[in-house]
Formats: structure tokens, sequence, C-alpha cells
């Protein structure tokens, strides 16, 4: 069967293996074989002829040559044309990225003004409950004063301009951060922005401030009101996310090349 | 219809190409390639067993006080150079030399066949001398669990070597079988390249001369 | 033109027509890879439902404290070869019968590189599963009755010393695994040659579907593994029959050698189990989101990825043996880092479901089930990966609450999508959708029934292995609950079961293609002719069924 040609063939192009019973025989042999250890010889005995019997079976299927039988051929019924298909709606998705985000100054601008809208409720919070606009402040100063775990509630219910300014600081930076991560996360969710907004965006804050409150701030976890604090999330995400999806989009370069987004090549998108 | 001139199309741009056949390993090598490094790590875990023990047995005799590295440098020879008489017989095969392809694999027979008869002689020194057995201790396990499995290998790989010797007796080889004899001289290869860390581990480390 | 010698007088189609007992003569004498991967999956299958009894059996000892429905000693029999079954008889060969099945016809080949060394792998798997459970009644247990193996599917050392595993129980666990590895080394090894050397014209490494990349590892994974496995077995036979002392420490030997030996294998022997896995959602996932699956050539790299990693985490499960500070360290260290290759892979998972036209027939219900269930499974891994913790949790049902997420949430899962979505290719009939969807909620929801409280008791203290457990320690309720998953999971895997038989005969024809998918196994005819493809394909894309439906905008060209 073999010609210098055929060598490099793949096996088996023009034909398949016969079938045999060398291999089911030798395998009932080794496993004999094996089992006579915890048995008797008797078994080994047994299991060593059903080897050699079967080895030899085998051996003459492969040797000289390896024993074949001819393909036949199912009447070209084998390879398929295609089934028809419903025409596909839409161009095909390999690859689907949002090709249109929020510009970054609208997530600043979103976060600066829910964390306005943020403050405020925290500052009827602490007049409503504590009578002092300057407690919340100061709690949330808090964050970098360990110490102030120990203050009593006429201490921290003082005005404090030092910490009104480290308060003001972190207050910002926080919405800032929040709110340029809102551009990112809503276009994920293209139909709904208010949803992200107003439900899924501050639970998810809550919870992980529920979680950290206790190492970030001790001070604030002695005073804090849950319900006041998931009200200051809902503020903060409706006005931001509204803030943020009022916002015209602009395309990304996600959906272009390789070498258009080098420059190389000019194209439509982004001009 | 030949297959090294089949024109095809092209599912990529749709033009037609008189491509040969994709080279793809052959299947016999790759087959045996496998089996030999499944084998590898079968031994290299004995081999790790006998490191690991040595100096922890409770009695003697060990390595240091009952191994005789002289004699098994010899056998050794024997093993070694076969592998350079097995790789001048399947030349002689493939350029259809018969007479050389039976001489040089009769010489391979004969080295392999030394290094086991070596071997038994060494296990009946050492059972009859030191009285070793694989129940004595950890060195007694460890040697003959090692030592013994590659004789083993040894005898199998005599046992192919001998078929395809008688085979050519008869006339039933030919010049096209040299590729299924070179895969038969990997393995034997294989066997002496394993006996280069056995002879490492036993006789070198085991004997405290490493 | 060259000669091929046939035997004419008996050929395939006057084969075909005859009585019971010359087909099942053809099923004893057939070197074809679809009729042994389907004699694997079959008799995989059973043993599965073997070794799913043994497991309720154990669930019903633990429905309450001090339960006395198995005694203590049979209980030890229960869990030693339920684990010992599901690896070797069940994961084993199901997955390797699948990709005996189904790597040819995916690749575009005839057979495997070596049929008969295949058919002579199933029966080696097969008579050593014979012989592992003839121990039921040929071993001689402690009292001179017979007994099955009860030293853990991992056998450690000393237990399985002559000195404390009496008669010969453990000896049938040793020759039945052997004998069945020798099957899976004879698989592994010619799963590789298969892929590296049987590929169609035009089916370049790169352009191979991803479970055949997946098989690739695993076999050589099977080649790395296995032979330490068979080493330390026979060390361990010697042991017990020839009086050697490998693994006895009253002579110097060492048990914790052992764990060694049989870890180095039993960590591979997890991604074999799993690697076919993620092959098998990697076809369903893009086929059920119409997408190509995303990062192709980022999930080859994890996958080559895991399989060099995961050959050096074994010692990950030796942390409570005391190791010392330096290797529990690397072996952390290494466990962390195979989480970066595997989590690679969910995400494009993820990616390839992202924006795509999903359709929840079953095997995606399964495929989504199986990334679900695989991430709390590997998550649990990485916790159990921190030494301090694992001290802790260390041989308590929070580990059997984790593997059980991997092995039954992950690879079962996967398997059972598998059979959904490949089942219409090899019998022709699709499955019945209803009843796959309804044993896909049971299984889902009698699955986490009873393996999540495992969490819970685990941390609470639970002990593995252990046959009761006492009263007001704040155990019952989490043991209750996971006995009640029991009959929920029996019922969907009875109900699959049913189903691929009723569909047998009562099935909708299937036809070619019934997905729309796009890999070769779906360009023959369902169930494929013996040859599988009349004439040999070839292709020029990842996706050749793609480029066939869809000529005016071929793959090729994206890749
Ligand atoms: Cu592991």
């Amino acid at each position: 069967m073999a010609t210098p040609d055929d060598a490099r063939e793949t096996p088996y192009a023009r034909a398949i293996p016969r079938p045999t019973a060398g291999p089911l025989v030798a395998a009932f042999g080794v496993a004999m074989l094996f089992a006579g250890i915890v048995t008797n010889v008797g078994a080994s005995v047994v299991g060593a002829v059903a080897l050699v019997f079967g080895g030899v079976i085998w051996f003459r299927e492969v040797m000289p040559d390896e024993a074949v039988e001819p393909i036949e051929a199912t009447g070209g019924q084998t390879v398929v044309t295609p089934p028809p298909l419903p025409a596909r709606d839409a161009p095909s998705r390999r690859l689907l990225l949002p090709v249109e985000i929020h510009p970054y100054r609208a997530g600043l601008v979103g976060g600066l003004a829910g964390g306005a809208a943020m403050a405020v409720v925290a500052a009827a919070w602490g007049l409503v409950e504590h009578g002092s606009v300057w407690l919340p402040i100061n709690l949330l100063a808090g964050a970098v004063n360990p110490g102030m775990a120990a203050m009593g509630e006429p201490e921290l219910a003082a005005f404090d301009g030092g910490w009104i300014a480290i308060a003001v600081g972190i207050h910002a930076a926080l919405s800032i951060m929040t709110g340029l991560l809102f551009t990112v996360a809503l276009p994920m969710m293209p139909r709904r922005p208010m949803l992200f907004g107003v439900v899924v965006a501050p639970v998810i804050l809550s919870s992980l401030s529920w979680s950290t409150m206790g190492i970030v701030n001790p001070a604030m976890e002695e005073f804090i009101s849950w319900p006041w604090f998931v009200g200051s999330q809902i503020a903060f995400g409706a006005v931001c996310g509204a803030v943020i999806s009022r916002v015209e989009k602009v395309p990304t370069m996600a959906a272009l090349s390789t070498s258009e987004r080098l420059g190389i090549e000019q194209s439509e998108v982004g001009s | 219809m030949a297959a090294t001139s089949d024109a095809t199309v092209d599912p990529t741009d749709g033009a037609t190409r008189r491509d040969a056949v994709e080279w793809r390993p052959s299947r016999g090598k790759v087959g045996v390639a496998s089996l030999i490094a499944m084998e590898s790590f079968f031994f290299g875990t004995f081999i790790v067993a006998f490191l690991f023990y040595i100096g922890k047995d409770v009695h003697g005799p060990t390595g240091a006080t009952a191994l005789d590295v002289g004699p098994v440098i010899v056998w050794s020879i024997c093993l070694l150079s076969s592998s350079a008489t097995v790789v001048a017989a399947v030349k002689a095969l493939a350029r259809g030399a018969k007479a050389a392809f039976e001489f040089w694999m009769g010489a391979t027979l004969l080295l392999g066949g030394a290094f086991v008869y070596g071997t038994a002689v060494e296990w009946r020194g050492l059972m009859l001398d030191h009285e070793l057995f694989i129940s004595t201790n950890l060195f007694g396990s460890t040697y003959y669990g090692l030592v013994g499995f590659h004789a083993f290998h040894v005898v199998l790989g005599l046992l192919a070597l001998g078929m395809i010797w008688t085979l050519s007796k008869l006339g039933h080889l030919r010049a096209v079988d040299a590729e299924k004899v070179e895969l038969v001289s990997w393995y034997w290869h294989f066997v002496d390249v394993v006996w280069i860390f056995v002879f490492t581990s036993v006789y070198l480390f085991g004997t405290g001369i490493l | 033109m060259t000669t091929l010698p046939t035997t004419p007088a008996e050929t395939v189609a006057d084969r075909r027509a005859e009585p019971l007992s010359a087909r099942l003569h053809l099923w004893a004498i057939t070197v074809d890879h679809k009729r042994l991967g389907i004699m694997y999956v079959l008799s995989g299958l059973v043993f599965f439902l073997v070794g799913g009894l043994e497991a309720s059996a154990m669930r019903a000892q633990l429905a309450r404290p001090g339960n006395d429905l198995v005694s203590p000693e049979v209980f030890n029999q229960l869990f030693t070869m339920h684990g010992t079954t599901m690896v070797f008889l069940v994961g084993m060969p199901v997955l390797l019968g699948m990709g005996n099945y189904l790597i040819p016809l995916m690749i575009g080949a005839r057979d495997m590189a070596f049929p008969r060394l295949n058919a002579f792998g199933f029966w080696l798997f097969l008579f050593g599963g014979l012989l592992l459970y003839y121990s039921y009644i040929g071993a001689q247990g402690l009292y001179g009755t017979s007994a099955a193996p009860d030293v853990g599917w991992f056998a450690y050392a000393p237990l399985t010393d002559r000195t404390f595993s009496r008669g010969n129980s453990t000896d049938y666990w040793i020759l039945g695994i052997m004998v069945s590895g020798f099957g899976s080394i004879a698989t592994g090894a010619n799963l590789v040659a298969t892929i590296l050397c049987m590929r169609c014209r035009g089916m370049t490494l790169m352009r191979m579907p991803l479970m055949a990349w997946m098989m690739l590892v695993v076999g050589v994974l099977v080649l790395t593994a296995l032979g330490p496995l068979t080493a330390a077995q026979v060390m361990l036979l010697f042991d017990r029959n020839l009086g050697a002392h490998f693994f006895d420490p009253q002579e110097g030997g060492s048990a914790i050698l052992w764990q060694h030996f049989f870890w180095f294998f039993g960590h591979p022997e997890v991604y074999i189990l799993i690697l076919p896995a993620f092959g098998f959602v990697s076809e369903i996932v893009p086929t059920f989101s119409r997408k190509v699956i995303f990062g192709y050539p980022l999930m080859v790299a994890a996958t080559v990825g895991i399989g060099f990693i995961s050959l050096s985490v074994w010692a990950h499960h030796m942390f409570a043996v005391g190791l010392g500070p330096v290797l529990d360290a690397f072996f952390s260290a290494m466990t962390f880092m195979i989480a970066v290759p595997t989590g690679i892979k969910i995400f494009n998972w993820i990616g390839t479901m992202w924006g795509g036209r999903i359709r929840f027939a079953s095997p995606m219900l399964f495929a989504t089930g199986f990334v679900a269930m695989f991430v709390i499974g590997g998550l649990t891994g990485i916790m159990l990966a921190m030494v301090p913790f694992d001290w802790q949790v260390s041989d308590s049902y929070f580990v059997v609450g984790h593997f059980h997420y991997v092995l039954f949430g992950g690879t079962i899962f996967a398997i059972f999508g598998a059979l959904h979505y490949w089942y219409p290719k090899a019998v022709g009939r699709m499955l019945n959708e209803t009843i796959a969807k309804w044993s896909f909620w049971l299984l889902f929801a009698g699955f986490n029934l009873t393996f999540f409280p495992m969490h819970i008791s685990g941390l609470l203290g639970m002990p593995r292995r252990i046959y009761t457990f006492q009263p007001d320690r704040g155990l019952e309720l989490w043991n209750l609950l996971s006995t009640a998953g029991v009959p929920l999971q029996a019922a969907g895997v009875l109900l699959i079961v049913w189903n691929l038989l009723r569909s047998h005969r009562k099935g909708a024809i299937a036809g070619n293609d019934p997905w729309d998918a796009w890999t070769l196994e779906w360009a023959t005819t369902s169930p494929p002719p013996e040859h599988n493809f009349d004439e040999p394909p070839t292709v020029g894309s990842r996706r050749p069924l793609w480029d066939l439906k869809h000529p005016e905008d071929p793959d090729g060209r994206y890749e």
C-alpha cells in the first residue's frame, strides 16, 4: 500500500481500518493477568494466553501492511449543502463593543452635581435628627481621623473649618470618581439610564459602604442612619445619571481597525 | 485520483490553488514519542523514590555496602554501545543492505542480552552474598524496583528487536519497513538514556561516590 | 494507483442488516472511533448511575445525626467506591469517549491515528472497571467476608499497609485502577497523535475547534499524570504483596511520599476532568450565541498555560501535612496563578455570549449552568489555596462542596450539555426538549440544594468521611438540606436517561445540522457513515460550515 508518494498522504485517505477482535482479546488478557494476583494463578495463566493470542491477531492486522477495507460512498449525501436558513436580520456580530460613550466631561459635571444633591440630603439629616449641619461633614472627615470615633456628639456637631475643608475634598473626589464610573457604565444600559442611577448604583454603593464602613470610618458607623444614607445615594444617582444621560454621546475608536486608529487609514467614524 | 495533484478551491478567497498535501507529523513517531514521554514520568517516579530514600534505612545492607560499581560499568558500556549498533542497523535496512542489517541487529541483541546477563549476575550476588531482597529494607525495595523495571524494559525491547531480526531472517522484512524499525529503535534509545539516569542515581549517588 | 488489501466479501452494508448476536459481535470487534466513543459514554453512564447510588446511600445515612442505616465499614467502602468510580470510571471514560467520537469528525479525519489501540484502550477501561467492582464479590475483607476497597479514592499510606488493610480489597483498588489507567494512557497517546497527525487539508493548528486544543492538552496531561500514578501503585502493590517498604514508616519509608506521588497525578487529573468540559462549552456557547468564540488565540494560550501550571500545584492538597512555609508559599502562589488562565476562559465565554442572540436550547442551558457553577467552585478553590484558610477547613465538608461545584456543577453539567448537543449527531434523532429542560432545572435545583449547604456545614466543622455526626452541633439542618437535594438530582438524572432511551426511537429526525453550527462534524450525515466523510474535507477557516453557508462572507478574512 505504501509507495513513496503515498507516504505523505493522510492515513485512511482512501480506506478505513478493518474490524478485529485482537484488541478485545488482548485487553481481556491484560485484565485477567492482573486479576490473577488477587484471585488465583489460573486466571493469570488464562490472561497470559489471551494476551499472546490477541497480540498475534493484532500483529497480523498491521503487519506487514495495515488491513483496511474500501470506503463505500453513500451516494454523495454525506457532505451537505447548507440547510435553508432564515435571513440574518443584522450584520454579523463578530464584535460588540459600545461604539458611543458619554464624554468624560459629563462624568465630571454629573459627579459634582450628584455630590451636591447628596450633600443636601446629608445636611438635612444632620438638621432633622441631630440639629446640626456640621455633624455629617465632620463625620465624613472621620475617614482620615480615626481618633474621631472617641469624640462625643457635642464636639462632632460643632463647626470646624479644617474638618470642613477635608470633608469637601473627600466628597468632591469621591463624587467625581463615581461620576466617571457612571459615564463608563451607563452605555451598557442604553435604554434605561435612570434605572441604573436610581436603583442599581445606589444598591451597589450602599451595600459596599455598609460592609466596609466599620473599617473605613468607625466614627460614621456609630452615627449613621442607613435609610438616610440610602436616600442620599439615590439622590446622587438620580442627579448624576440625569446629568450624564442628557449630554450628547461621542463615538469611541473601539470599532476602528488598528490602522485606522493609528491614523494610517481615514474613516468616517470619529471625523 | 492522486491526492498530491488535486486542485482545490480555497474557501477563503475563492481562488483555485494546486497545493500539495500539507505536511503532518508521522503518527508513528508521535505515538512512540508519547509512549516515551509517559515512560519517562514512570521511571522518574521510581528514581525520585530511590534518591529520596538514600540514607533513610534503619538497617543494612545499603548501596554503599552492597553494590560493586566495577562490573556494572562494563555492562553499561554494552548497553550504551547497542544504541550505536541499532542506528547502523536501521541505516542498513533503509538502503536495502539486508546482510548488514542482520549483522548490526544481531550485535544489538547480543549487547542487550549481555546487559541483562550482567543484571542477573549482580542480583544473584546481592541475594546470595548480601541477603538483599525486595523485602529486606528500603534500599532493597527501591533498588529492585528501579533496576528491575529497567531490566524489564530492556527485555521487552530485546523481544521486539528479536522479532524484527527473526522476520528479517525469514525474509519478511522490506526496505520500506525501515521506518517501523526506526520507531522500535527510538524505544531502545530511550531505554538506554533511562539507564544513564538509573546508573547515576543508583551507582553514583546511591553508593556515596557522588 | 496502489492496491488495497481488502475484504470485499464482507462489506459495511452486508454487516448492517444482521441479527442481534451478529450486531453485538460487530460492536465487540469494532475499531471505529464513533462506535468506541458511544461504548465509552454508555458504560460511563452506567458507572455514573452506580456511583450516584453510592452517593445517595451516603446522603441517606447522613440525613440525621446518629443514623444507623449503614455501618461504618460500609460507609468507608461507599465513599471510596463513589470517589474512585466517579473519577476513573465516569469522568475519564466519558470525556475521553466524547473526544474519541468527536475529534476525528471535528478535524476532518476518517478515524483516530491508531484505531486498534483505541479499541484496546476502551476494553482495558471496561475490564479494569469490572475488576474493581468484582471486589464486592471476590475480595477478602477484614473478617474474611467479601468487601470493596475502603481506603478512600486517594488510598493514603500507611492506611493501605498490609497491617491496617487486611485482606485484598486494597489490591483490587490498585489493580482495577491500574488496568483502566493503561487504557487511559493508550487513549491519551492516541488523542495526541490524532490531533497532530490526522488533520484534514487546511486544518492548521490555529484553525482547530477549541475542543481539539483542549483534548490535545488533556492527552499530554494523561501521559504525564498516569505514569507516576502507575509507578506509585506498583510500589504499593510491591509493599502489600512482596513485602517491600516504599510507604512503610516502620522501616523508614515515608507516608508523605505517597501523597506527593498521588497528588502529582491527582491535580493534573482535575484538569484532565475539566479541560474537555471547557472544550464542550467552547463549542456550545458560540453556536447558541450566534457569534464566534471571543478571543480564540487567548483561549488556546490559556489552555496550554493551564496544562503547564497544573503540573506544579499538586501540594495544595497537602497543606495540612505541614510541608513548611517555603513549599506552602510556592504551591499556594502557583495555585493562585492557575486562576488567571481559568478566569480568562470564563471571561471569554461571557464575552462570546455578550451581545449574542442567545437561544436557550437545552445544551446552552447546561453550558450556562456550567459557567455559573464552575465560577463558584473556582472561587472556593481560590479560598482553599490560601494556606491558613486551608488549615481551617481541610478535610471538612467545605472541601467536599468545593470540588463538587467543580466536578459535578462543572464537568457533569458540561457532559450533559454535550450529550444534548451531540446526541442528534450520534443518533440521528433529536432529544425531547421539554424533558431536557425539566431535567436541567431539577438537576440544577437539586445540585445546589445538596452541595451549597456543605460549605456551611464544613465551616461549622463537619469533617469529611465520617459515617455519622453528633446532634446539637448546629449540623442537623445543613445535612438534612444536603440530603433533601438528592431526590431532585436523581429525578433529573433519570429523566435524562429516559430521554436518551426514548428519543433513540421516537425523537424527531435531526438532519445533518440541527443547531446551525459551524464545525466539521455537522457537515456529514447524522449518524455519520463509517468513513465520516465521502471526500476528505478542506477547510479555510475556524468555521468551515459558516464558509459553506455564507460564501459571500467567509470567515478566513477575519482571522
Ligand atoms: Cu488540586
